[in-house]
């Protein structure tokens, strides 16, 4: 245990943080402050999920539906009862959380392949509620495949820069935590050994609860902010599945359950796939793939995840 | 205890004294290692009571039961192989013994030193030696603050050299004032460090008592020991 080195890493991270606040201020591209934000944006997605299954081994297939619930949260606040933007977004966050809460309590019982079938059928059924739902009770909530717009923002770029970059930062603090705290112990516990976790005292439905319900509140707050963002969301945007399989990819090539691992995995997706995509616009979705078997291929533990077998760090 | 129809356990009662080592003995499958999965909580009992001072703790979770005092080592190792010896001493302290991460710590390294692991505790747990892997059964069980330990062949593949250590320690734990129940195979951990021992089979307890009247029990040596006592060493 070498809290020091830690430390050091804490301090970088903090340190870049801090530099990138002043970032809107230098870039003079809207394109390039665009993509930085979708970098940061995909950073903190990707670290929801590996906060949920990077250390608990639960793989979650439907985190979108928390997103999604972020996202009409955010509308149906702004539209039907006129509240602002910042209190829409607070209770975007908490009700995903509570939704969370309510579904985690049945799901979490369920191991392996059942749970990440139990998420991703919850997904879809959340995708096809809020198609529906209007229509079977004659009520204006989701507005069905319409989709609801939301008061167009008015912000530039910035805006949205300064709104994703807090919740990120607090999304790797998190992981932070989770790597020095009890709490992160009795995760990762539960990932090697579930038995014998629970009978050396840990308890393992209210960790593996805790660690379901943080997750879903920062993908509330970020489905919420891209709503704002983009100003029109429907049913198949915000619960699209793909978005639920780019975290996974990106986590994966990353490292699960590590402390960087989403950073590189969500950077490195990201950014090969837009300068790819503007070169290649026909053929790029081929080579990402390619480029991901690849990478998993040479290390099957993730970027990060193999740098740390590799030279037996115990944290990164 | 029932699995479906059939009655794994039935009719078995015990109890233990406040600083004893009570024995457990029995052929494979006499639902040793199920009697005390029910009492730490991993299987409910479909009948019966378990009691610990005087609490009924039938059916609880296992977590409550460990933080209650009573952890068990199990006889299918199961460490927490991606974290080193001494994060998954740590994990015991932490959520057994429901401690902040300094005190946890300073227990940790206590009960490794006592357990004698020290030269293993940063190495990653799945790749340390058999005998290692055995002490950190123990030593997680032990960094929960337990009163009473149940150690599950804790001794199993070990050769006499080790077991000899592991019994030296085994006295240690007793002397610092805790209670265990020890289930194993080989007679001479089980008669030379046993105050009481019973005996199952076929998921019944046969007899009960100490040492040298187990082995002379005609319906023990019948059923488990296997015919002459003269065979059988005690140590």
């Amino acid at each position: 245990m070498n809290f020091k080195i830690d430390r050091i890493i804490l301090i970088i991270f903090l340190g870049i943080t801090a530099a990138l606040a002043f970032l809107p201020n230098f870039v003079e591209s809207e394109y390039l402050l665009r993509l930085i934000t979708v970098v940061i944006f995909w950073i903190g997605i990707a670290g929801c999920w590996n906060m949920m299954s990077g250390y608990t081994g639960y793989i979650d297939f439907g985190p979108v539906v928390y997103f999604g619930i972020g996202s009409y949260v955010v509308a149906i606040a702004m539209t039907k009862y006129g509240i602002p933007f910042f209190p829409s977004l607070f209770i975007s966050g908490l009700i995903s959380g509570s939704v969370a809460f309510l579904v985690g309590i049945p799901t979490l019982r369920l191991k392996g392949a059942y749970f990440a079938i139990a998420t991703f059928a919850f997904a879809e059924a959340m995708k096809q509620i809020a198609l529906e739902f209007d229509r079977t009770f004659s009520v204006s909530f989701f507005q069905g495949s319409d989709g609801i717009t939301l008061p167009i923002s008015g912000h530039d770029n910035s805006f949205f820069f300064y709104c994703v970059l807090p919740v990120t930062f607090l999304v790797v603090l998190a992981h932070y935590y989770i790597e020095h705290s009890k709490f992160g112990y009795g995760l990762k516990a539960i990932k090697e050994a579930e038995t014998a976790a629970e009978i050396s005292g840990v308890n393992t439905t209210a960790n593996k609860l805790g660690a379901y319900v943080s997750s879903a509140f920062f993908l509330g707050l970020f489905g919420a902010i891209e709503a704002y963002w983009i100003t029109y969301i429907t049913p198949s945007d915000v619960f699209n599945v793909q978005k639920t399989v780019q975290m996974v990819i990106m986590t994966l090539l990353g490292g699960m359950g590590t402390f960087l691992g989403p950073v590189v995995g969500a950077t490195f997706l990201t950014l090969i796939s837009e300068s790819l995509g503007a070169r290649f616009v026909e053929y790029y979705l081929i080579m990402i793939g390619g480029i991901i078997i690849v990478a998993i291929l040479i290390m099957p533990n993730g970027i990060i995840g193999s740098l740390k077998i590799r030279k037996k760090l115990r944290f990164i | 205890m029932k699995f479906g129809a059939l009655a794994a356990v039935q009719m078995v009662s015990f109890s233990l004294n406040p600083g004893e080592i009570l024995g457990m003995i029995g052929p494979n499958g006499a639902g040793k290692t199920t009697l005390l999965n029910c009492v730490i909580g991993i299987h409910k009992p479909t009948s019966g009571k378990i009691f610990l001072n005087q609490i009924d703790i039938t059916g609880m979770k296992p977590h409550k039961i460990c933080r209650m005092g009573l952890a068990k080592t199990s006889q299918i190792m199961e460490p927490f192989m991606a974290m080193t010896v001494f994060e998954n001493v740590l994990v015991g302290a932490l959520h057994g013994g429901r401690m902040r991460m300094r005190p946890a710590t300073e227990q940790t390294e206590k009960v490794i030193e006592l357990v004698g692991l020290k030269q293993y505790a940063y190495k990653l747990s799945g790749s340390i030696p058999v005998p290692a892997r055995r002490r950190l059964e123990l030593a997680r069980a032990l960094a929960s603050g337990a009163n009473i330990l149940l150690l599950d062949e804790n001794m199993a593949g070990l050769n006499p050299h080790e077991i000899d250590e592991a019994l030296e320690i085994l006295k240690k734990i007793r002397n610092s004032g805790k209670s265990l129940i020890v289930i194993e195979h080989i007679m001479r951990v089980v008669m030379g460090i046993s105050d009481r021992i019973i005996v199952l089979n076929y998921g019944s307890k046969i007899a009960e008592g100490f040492p040298e009247e187990v082995v002379n029990d005609e319906t023990v040596i019948k059923a488990y020991l296997g015919g002459k006592l003269s065979s059988l060493k005690v140590a």
